[in-house]
């Protein structure tokens, strides 16, 4: 059977055809923003460490430190390398190279760290540490300024990765015990060794 | 018909729209469930593990998964047979601080586990300064910390005993209760120039420090002089502390010498307590001498 279509029919036919893909363009449109709009949250959702990442936010409290006062610059410099060095430690661990480790850590800390950037290259494997805060309370400052003790209440997002396959990812709140002694021109974290509580 | 369609529809455009759209949205999508694994508590942690001591891990399930250990100082990945124990050696857990352990079949478990310091059998001791001037308050302090094996900061409670030995004075004792994993003490130096003993000791381990206690500043300097072919020679009675000990060598004095062509100065070191010193002049002249804060005695000889 056929059927032959006239010119007001084919006007008609292309007319509807021409609402249908007006809306389809449009479906389209939206489609294509709402797509953008959830690659935008899920680029800014903290849940989602995967596309975000900043520098280590860090307060630093030695209103309780003793016996020793803590002076102001010497707050400031300890202050300024304490987040140096997160922000090295989680360089390191991301590329699995020990270069950003060096001059900031120093004696166990710094073997600990070594042989764990060592063996996560051996293995294939990488972590990340992002959207890290921490929260820090100077405890000891020895009498002669030549060790300092902190407290840290860190949080982040830790991601453990085997080659690009996430095995995991969580957000964990981790405390650390700290000491620090001064080198040439900076501090240097000595041990940074997790403990259940304070 | 075709050409009518195809410009209608505008079939590249909607193709490319519908494409990038639907692309879109599914890169938002897996981009939102991707780093999700499951957390389910198919793993067992070992309940109290002591760094250096080998632990074991309960699996759950049947055929075999990759086991990742991520700990202060490793990252181990193997094969293991789940629904066996994964067995953690002695050398695997010898930092202490937090572990997770993680196996993935399928989708991927984890568990964390804390791992605490061993006993300590070290003492790191920190003792300043190493020369210390006599009758000084609080002018000697020492920091103890109590380590491990393996290097892990032992923080469980502990009393540290400090002990300072001085020749010719009985031993005293100072007993710490660490705080933080830190105990520590000040004390005035002694009246006495000569080697402070400091020994930390907690139970069998022990740490001695050796601080030099020197004189303080001189407590009077007096000094005496005369002609000679050259102009003058001025030296100092034996330099003493207020306490009687004497100044130790190399402490320098200096002789002040006016005359009527100007002021000379001479820098002298101390030798055997004495400080010497040659200077010009054959004219009236008064000589003084200082050590630190101390003045000396004026002293005048007259016209060669």
């Amino acid at each position: 059977m056929s059927y032959a279509w006239g010119r007001n029919e084919k006007i008609a036919m292309t007319t509807t055809k021409t609402m249908w893909a007006n809306h389809l363009i449009r479906f389209g449109r939206l489609a294509k923003l709402i797509a953008i709009a959830v690659v935008a949250i899920a680029l800014l959702a903290p849940r989602d460490s995967v596309c975000a990442d900043s520098a280590p936010n860090v307060v630093l409290n030695t209103g309780k430190a003793g016996p020793r006062s803590v002076e102001s610059p010497t707050e400031r410099v300890i202050l300024r390398d304490y987040k140096f060095a997160w922000a090295n430690l989680e360089q390191a661990m991301e590329s699995s190279s020990t270069a950003p480790l060096s001059g900031l850590f120093v004696g166990t800390a710094n073997a600990w760290l070594t042989d764990a950037v060592a063996s996560q290259r051996r293995n294939g494997l990488s972590s990340r540490y992002l959207n890290q805060n921490h929260k820090v309370d100077a405890v000891f400052y020895a009498p002669e300024g030549d060790m300092i003790e902190l407290d840290d209440t860190a949080d982040y997002d830790l991601q453990i990765l085997d080659g690009d396959k996430t095995v995991h990812n969580e957000h964990v709140v981790v405390h650390y015990v700290v000491l620090m002694t001064p080198a040439a021109d900076r501090w240097v974290i000595r041990q940074l060794q997790a403990v259940p509580q304070f | 018909m075709s050409s009518s369609i195809n410009t209608v529809w505008k079939g590249h455009n909607l193709r490319r729209v519908l494409e990038h759209g639907t692309l879109a949205f599914l890169v938002g999508v897996l981009c939102l469930a991707a780093p999700a694994p499951a957390q389910d508590t198919d793993l067992r942690a070992p309940s109290s593990a002591v760094a250096g001591n080998a632990a074991s891990i309960a699996t759950t399930g049947s055929g075999t998964g990759t086991f990742y250990l991520v700990g202060p100082s490793i990252a181990v990945k193997r094969e293991v047979t789940l629904g066996q124990d994964v067995q953690l050696s002695e050398k695997e857990l010898q930092s202490a601080g937090t572990y997770l352990a993680i196996v993935c079949s399928g989708n991927c478990r984890s568990v964390g586990f804390f791992v605490a310091p061993a006993k300590p059998v070290n003492l790191t001791f920190l003792v300043h300064p190493s020369r210390a001037p006599v009758g000084q308050t609080n002018m000697v302090s020492g920091v103890a910390l109590l380590f491990d094996e393996f290097r892990n900061l032992v923080l469980v409670p502990a009393t540290v005993d400090f002990q300072l030995t001085a020749a010719g004075t009985a031993p005293a004792t100072h007993r710490v209760a660490t705080q933080n994993g830190v105990a520590w003490f000040h004390t005035n130096s002694g009246r006495s120039a000569g080697a402070l003993q400091i020994t930390a000791s907690v139970n069998d381990v022990a740490t001695r420090r050796v601080v030099q206690q020197v004189a303080s500043d001189p407590c009077s300097l007096r000094i005496k002089g005369q002609r000679n072919a050259k102009g003058f020679i001025v030296e100092t009675e034996p330099v003493r502390d207020c306490t009687g000990n004497p100044m130790p060598d190399g402490t320098i004095v200096t002789f002040t010498a006016k005359d009527s062509q100007g002021t000379g100065t001479v820098d002298a070191p101390i030798k055997k307590g004495i400080a010497r010193a040659q200077m010009m002049g054959s004219g009236p002249v008064a000589i003084s001498a200082a050590s630190g804060v101390v003045m000396g005695n004026e002293l005048r000889l007259g016209a060669q």
